[in-house]
């Protein structure tokens, strides 16, 4: 899939996520660079911490290029019904969630398979 | 998912196949099934062709475990773990290895979707799934080979070169269709190869007809059939309560409450024990609804069970399904079809191909789309010359599209309050 189609159908799939919970403000931050991009999500709907924990754990599930080549393509496109971020997990390198105030800020993390994780700094998973 | 439940289905995969070997050859002795399953590599396959019907049990239920086989080995060449897509794949495959698939007439189908893969420059664990699901096109494959009188070399030649360019095409048409119900029609690949099969039928019937073929439909009655499925049955929901406990139980539950969706894998979403029990419910309703028709265990119908038996790990649970196919008996009530017919016992069982529709948006919607279903698939068979065997996937697909179609329009358009 082309790096623009994937960008394009990851911000829908999350703003589609995001707006369910109809925020008052959603701020989408992307950063590009060659072999890979920072995508940040920042809203202000209350989320508890079981929602968090179970966005968290969607957004790493372990990947399934099996399912990800095939049904990713209905990431952000076919958004009838509740939205799955789960499709969005098996293409992503890494994601966090935290929260801030009442919202909550996720990062998500792209790359090719030239993809160098230490550009971007991604936190070390706590032990 | 934990290794274990790779490990786990792995085991009972390979268990069911060997069942099924040992099963052919205690039926019909080694030589005459020997001796089936190479006339079933030559015969045309387009529906219905119950191979119990054409070689007899032995033959059939060893080339079903040969298709299943080739699956599995596809499955682990491509280094993929199994879980629910996968595991439906397989019992999917195996079941239409009784009405349809051969050795013989996936492998080009799946070497076609390996070519495309290359071609964009991906592997093929990224399309394992379409390659799987795409072996519903082998009849095609049989009828470019067996059914216009050409000399065997040409025969296998126009065989394997349909097949590698059907599975070509395969993955790009399985991408588009997937938006047309927006992940609603559990066969989606029914729905692929459906619309491929118009433009394959039109072709042939361009340049020649189809050859005249009668369908065969196992009637007689035999224990190992009506039995197969049902103690299968019996044994996963008891591996399932082992391995789970209370817990499995708590998992079913769970699997119950969600729409079934593509793709929902509920080894991942609940548990494998869980998943296990699931499998098996669906199996022994399955066929307590065969025995309450009267219907035969044959071919077909056990290919049936098995498919949706792995799709009871991919989307498929007694709650989701049963609006649909309160849905179809209806229809089949409704306009004269009888229930222990062909088409509507076909019917019955694939038609949970919409289970999602009720997941999601309720029995009512569920009820109609098994309506509409029924109407569909009793016309679908004709148009692609029963070459694409996932027929009630392809009907599906085209119901689904239409209902999803719908509902889109009246919650895009609707004014918000």
């Amino acid at each position: 899939m082309k790096r623009k189609d994937l960008i394009i159908k990851l911000i829908g799939e999350m703003s589609s996520y995001i707006l369910d919970e109809n925020p008052m403000k959603m701020v989408i931050s992307l950063h590009q660079e060659e072999d890979g991009l920072h995508l940040a999500i920042i809203d202000d709907a209350k989320h508890s911490d079981a929602d968090l924990e179970k966005l968290d754990k969607t957004l790493n599930s372990r990947k399934r290029p099996e399912l990800a080549a095939y049904y990713g393509a209905m990431t952000g496109h076919d958004l009838l019904g509740s939205s799955r971020l789960d499709l969005l997990g098996w293409q992503i390198k890494h994601s966090d969630v935290v929260r801030m105030g009442e919202g909550v800020k996720i990062d998500l993390w792209l790359g090719g398979d030239r993809f160098d994780s230490r550009q971007f700094n991604i936190p070390e998973k706590k032990e | 998912m934990m290794p274990t439940s790779n490990r786990m289905l792995q085991i009972i995969l390979l268990l069911f196949l060997s069942a099924l070997i040992l099963a052919g050859f205690l039926s019909d002795g080694i030589r005459e099934t020997i001796q089936g399953v190479v006339e079933l590599q030559i015969h045309p396959a387009r529906l219905i062709s119950d191979f119990i019907d054409i070689a007899g049990i032995g033959a059939a239920f060893v080339n079903a475990a040969l298709v299943g086989l080739t699956g599995l080995l596809l499955v682990r060449f491509s280094g993929i773990g199994l879980s629910g897509p996968t595991f439906a794949a397989i019992l999917t495959m195996t079941g239409f290895g009784l009405f349809g698939k051969t050795p013989l007439n996936i492998l080009p189908i799946i070497a076609g979707v390996y070519l495309s893969a290359r071609l964009v420059g991906k592997r093929m664990k990224d399309y394992l799934i379409i390659a799987l699901f795409g072996t519903a096109l082998g009849p095609l494959v049989s009828a470019l080979a067996w059914e216009f009188s050409l000399p065997l070399l040409p025969a296998f030649l126009a065989g394997i070169t349909g097949g590698i360019i059907t599975g070509f095409f395969l993955p790009s048409i399985a991408v588009s269709m997937l938006h047309l119900h927006q992940g609603y029609n559990l066969y989606n690949m029914g729905l692929s190869c459906g619309f491929f099969g118009l433009f394959a039928a039109a072709v042939i019937r361009g340049f020649g007809q189809f050859k005249a073929m009668p369908s065969h439909w196992f009637v007689e009655s035999s224990l190992l059939l009506e039995l197969f499925v049902p103690v299968f049955s019996v044994l996963l929901i008891s591996a399932g309560l082992i391995t789970g406990g209370k817990q499995a139980i708590k998992d079913l539950k769970e699997i119950q409450s969600i729409p079934g969706r593509l793709p929902s894998d509920f080894v991942d979403m609940a548990s494998l024990s869980g998943t296990l029990i699931n499998i098996g419910l669906v199996g022994l309703f399955g066929s307590a609804y065969i025995f309450i028709i009267g219907a035969s265990f044959n071919g077909p119908v056990i290919g049936g069970l098995f498919t949706i038996m792995g799709f009871a790990a991919f989307g498929t649970h007694l709650k989701n399904s049963w609006p649909v196919v309160a849905g179809v008996i209806t229809a089949s009530l409704l306009t004269g079809n009888p229930l222990n017919s062909p088409g509507p016992i076909l019917a019955v069982l694939f038609s949970t191909t919409l289970a999602p529709i009720s997941g999601e948006f309720g029995r009512i919607i569920g009820f109609t789309a098994g309506f509409i279903h029924l109407l569909m698939v009793m016309q679908t068979g004709s148009w692609h010359g029963g070459m694409n065997l996932y027929n009630n996937g392809f009907a599906g697909g085209l119901t689904a599209a239409l209902i999803i179609s719908v509902i889109q329009w009246y919650k895009s358009n609707r004014t918000e309050m």
